[in-house]
């Protein structure tokens, strides 16, 4: 009877939100109901940050957070954050589904966490509220929103754009009055942060695709026997199948809404941006275990 | 039982005259305490809910209002309005509102202006034989329109409380109309309640001396375009027009009014210090306060309950707004919006409710909670300009209580007077 | 402000409260300079978009940082200096004895909650020593040094008027409306 409490940024109805309460049930049934999960969605408990530190330290049992925030605790985690690491999200599912998924999750350890399974975020694109974009000679001189992030920074530089970090909340005003003119991120939440009534031009240029984590506090975990932690981490292993559809759903769902709107859709050709890219990994990929990470993502077809 | 704790001890502690930071901070430390998580979570909270770059907007605002005060941006706007509204029965009470309304346009902050317009009105006031209570009730009443007229550090709060995803461009633009129409309501108000007390009038001193005075109020006045239009244009955005503010405010000060002297920016960043401090302080651990309220499930229970009582959208804004009334008296309003807004706004927008619209009328219903007992910041200073006791100012403040019931009823069930102006700026 | 005069008979307390005054003042003058810089590197910021056309990513992390240091050694001198806001109306009518009591366990609420944040933000900074602040490329318990600076002046300064009421000083004044915040001066235009 005991209730395990998860946290997630993500509004109720979301992917990642769904996927943590079918775990929640698969682990209710499995256990015959001594345990359960409540999901705290849309950032109830705080930002990512804070229940980072939170599942560190007990308050909470489980998270749902993206990778960037992980990435100054858990080093193994930026490598996948790099922009252009996988070429497709398939490519990304396979990787993270097999043998390198595990090792990062098991990096997780050190830190007082248990790494249980990785989600979907789709892949990060630009777009903007002035013309449809390309090449990479579009982007040059543009302004953009990125997160807080020096990676994202160095990129949309690398890109010969300008980047412009800025708090989520501020977005949708800048764009609409024009302080920056364009941001990047997913199909969903282009949508359902509303950015795609003032920006209407949309690039698949798919720079992050980045897979999400769900972690157990390790205070929680070492007090489930280990017939109930072979339970947990199979129900999370079996809530990934699950995210996976809504997600996909999720995401044909949000574009198909903003094209409705008017929003026009350019592809562009990936290989120059990616081979802009040089100097972004030069600096990030600091130690040879890292390079060495970078080169097996690679490598897997 | 873990609730009880939670508002329990804030309550006792409250009566107890503990200050209303520590109040929520204890309260938070003993429900985690009692519930055996670990209480660092309280003081993670307290240092996050703190760290929204979108809250510095408060230090900025109260800043440049201070700046503006020991500057004479404030005196001159004060001079402008006096020349333009004396002649009316009750002139400085007019006076006081006009300022308001101007200054109201170049700052951010409700404290700010009752200390700057309080701080020049409510002695000539006493002096030319007003009542202190009247001098003091308008003041405060007044100082309310900065509240809606942009820009508002408020509203940038609600907007971050809100999740981030309502344009502050739009509230700022949403909150002219209702703003102007508090200022009028608030005239009237004064004008009858002088002229039963027999209030005098002030000569008029002729065109002249209006255009005069209006010349030489100018630099400080463009402030409200360069902050509209800086925002609207996408110069800066809200949070960074707070900071160009206080630029201006130096710019013009130091080198077209020459008035402003390194003693007085000392002062004028000292009392800037103090006053944001003890805010953001209390914003602090209402933050922690309100994680706990997430972790217990508050919302929840309390959306639970509001639909059982009904699910028209009239009613539910009825009983939202009393329940603000009420919630205002005991609480200042930053916080107020922190804990309320992410618990209220999901229930209104359900209903159909525009979270702009939603915006206007929480930051005037949360406004009038600053001129109530027992916990009222604007009150307070007004009354502390005034050297008189909250107790002696209620005794007469209700015809304004009246005047801001009428205005907050109308900007509710009319939309249109927040909504409109932003549909003709898109 | 709020320490009153000093009898002759407290002449270790007097001694201690001048130093705990100098601290006072100068984290004051600390927070102040702390606020200008904010400023100036907001306005940096503007300045750099529009002006440069490139924007730093450093600016927004760092004027948070400076924002948390002001807030907490300002709400540290606001416990000395006894301006934190709260609500006095009760102890406005209750007899001086219980009044006094009331502002005594107001002290200890306060060197409580600042103890709590000594102890739980010296936690906080050792939870996250070794992360990255990613803008600023610190290690992440810089962000918690704030809470536990002000936690220490707190402490210092509530044990401060604890002592000095159990001494029988007279700290506590009553509602005084005249130095709520500090007013600007009347000038004629
Ligand atoms: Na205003
Ligand atoms: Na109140």
């Amino acid at each position: 009877d005991t209730v395990l409490r998860s946290a997630d940024t993500h509004p109720d109805g979301y992917p990642t939100v769904e996927a943590v309460k079918y775990m929640g049930d698969l682990i209710k049934q499995r256990t015959n109901g001594r345990y359960s999960v409540e999901v705290y969605h849309s950032a109830q408990l705080g930002e990512e940050k804070d229940t980072i530190e939170q599942t560190q330290t007990g308050v909470i049992d489980l998270n749902r957070a993206s990778m960037g925030p992980f990435n100054g605790i858990v080093p193994e985690t930026a490598v996948p954050s790099l922009p252009y690491m996988f070429r497709s999200v398939e490519q990304m599912r396979h990787v993270m589904d097999g043998p390198i998924g595990d090792d990062i999750l098991k990096a997780f350890e050190a830190h007082d966490l248990v790494g249980l399974a990785f989600y979907d975020s789709g892949a990060r694109s630009f777009y903007n509220t002035k013309k449809d974009i390309t090449s990479i000679a579009d982007l040059k001189g543009m302004k953009f929103r990125v997160i807080q992030s020096d990676v994202f920074v160095d990129m949309v530089n690398a890109l010969g754009a300008n980047a412009t970090p800025m708090a989520y909340g501020e977005v949708y005003s800048a764009l609409e009055t024009g302080v920056i003119d364009g941001a990047e991120n997913n199909w969903p939440s282009f949508e359902s942060a509303k950015h795609y009534e003032v920006a209407k031009h949309y690039t698949t240029d798919q720079h992050q695709i980045v897979p999400e984590v769900l972690v157990m506090s390790k205070a929680s975990w070492d007090k489930l026997t280990p017939e109930d932690q072979a339970i947990v981490r199979q129900a999370a292993k079996d809530s990934v199948v699950k995210m996976r559809e809504l997600w996909d759903a999720q995401e044909k769902k949000s574009r198909d809404l903003v094209e409705k709107a008017g929003v026009k859709v350019s592809e562009i050709d990936k290989q120059p941006l990616i081979d802009a890219m040089k100097p972004v990994y030069d600096k990030y990929l600091s130690t040879p275990e890292l390079k060495d990470l970078a080169a097996r993502i690679q490598a897997t077809k | 039982m873990e609730l009880w704790i939670l508002f329990g001890v804030f309550t006792l502690l409250m009566f107890a005259g503990t200050p209303i930071a520590f109040c929520l901070g204890a309260a938070s430390f003993g429900t985690v305490l009692y519930l055996g998580l670990p209480p660092l979570v309280v003081f993670q909270q307290l240092k996050s809910g703190m760290s929204a770059f979108s809250l510095m907007a408060i230090p900025f605002f109260i800043f440049a209002g201070d700046l503006m005060v020991r500057g004479g941006i404030a005196q001159r706007i004060v001079s402008f309005a006096g020349s333009l509204v004396g002649h009316v029965r009750g002139g400085l009470g007019q006076v006081n509102i006009i300022a308001a309304t101007l200054f109201g346009g170049i700052s951010g902050s409700a404290v700010a202006e009752a200390a700057a317009v309080g701080g020049l009105m409510i002695p000539q006031m006493k002096a030319r034989g007003y009542g202190a209570d009247y001098a003091v009730n308008v003041t405060s009443m007044a100082a309310l329109i900065a509240l809606l007229l942009p820009p508002s550090q408020n509203m940038i709060i609600y907007s971050i409380a809100g999740g981030g995803k309502i344009s502050i461009a739009d509230l700022f633009t949403a909150g002219i109309l209702p703003g102007l129409l508090f200022a009028a309501s608030l005239m009237v108000t004064a004008y009858f309640v002088a002229r039963s007390r027999g209030y005098p009038v002030e000569q008029f001193p002729g065109f002249a001396r209006v255009g005069q005075l209006a010349v030489i109020a100018v630099p400080g006045l463009l402030l409200i375009g360069i902050i509209f239009g800086g925002v609207r244009s996408g110069i800066f955005t809200a949070t960074e027009s707070s900071c160009i503010a206080i630029l201006y405010a130096l710019l013009v000060t130091v080198f077209v009014y020459r008035s402003m002297a390194w003693g007085d920016f000392v002062h004028a960043t000292k009392g800037a210090v103090r006053t944001t401090s003890m805010v953001l302080l209390i914003i602090g651990t209402a933050a922690s306060f309100s994680w706990l309220m997430a972790y217990l499930k508050v919302p929840v229970l309390l959306i639970a309950g509001m639909n059982a009582i009904s699910t028209d959208p009239l009613v539910v804004l009825l009983l939202l707004n009393v329940l603000m009334l009420l919630l205002g008296t005991f609480m200042d309003m930053g916080p107020m919006i922190i804990i309320c807004t992410p618990i209220f706004l999901p229930l209104v927008t359900h209903y159909g409710v525009d979270p702009v619209h939603f915006g206007v009328i929480t930051i005037l219903n949360l406004g009038i909670g600053l001129n109530t007992p027992p916990v009222g910041t604007v009150q307070f200073v007004a009354c502390a300009v005034g050297k008189i006791t909250v107790w002696e100012a209620m005794r007469s403040i209700w015809p304004f209580y009246g005047a801001s019931l009428v205005v907050l009823g109308l900007v509710t069930y009319i939309p249109a007077i927040s909504l409109w102006l932003p549909s003709v700026f898109k | 402000m709020a320490t009153g005069s000093v009898k002759s008979e407290t002449q270790p307390m007097a001694r201690v409260s001048a130093v705990l005054s100098r601290i006072c003042d100068g984290a004051l003058y600390l927070a102040g300079i702390g606020m200008v810089a904010m400023t100036a590197l907001v306005a940096y910021q503007v300045f750099s978009r529009f002006v440069l056309n490139s924007s730093p990513s450093w600016t927004e992390t760092s004027a948070i940082m400076l924002m948390n240091w002001f807030i907490f050694l300002g709400a540290a001198v606001g416990v000395r200096e006894n301006y934190h806001m709260g609500f006095d109306v009760l102890l406005y009518v209750l007899p001086k004895g219980s009044k006094g009591a009331l502002r005594m366990l107001s002290d200890l609420i306060a060197l409580g909650f600042g103890f709590g944040m000594v102890w739980y933000g010296c936690k906080l900074v050792g939870l996250t020593w070794h992360t990255i602040i990613p803008a600023l490329e610190l290690p992440g318990g810089f962000d918690y040094l704030p809470l536990v600076a002000g936690g220490v002046l707190i402490c210092l300064f509530s044990a401060e008027r604890i002592a000095q009421r159990w001494s029988g000083l007279d700290i506590d004044k009553d509602i005084n409306l005249e130095d709520v915040p500090e007013m600007p001066a009347v000038q004629e235009a």
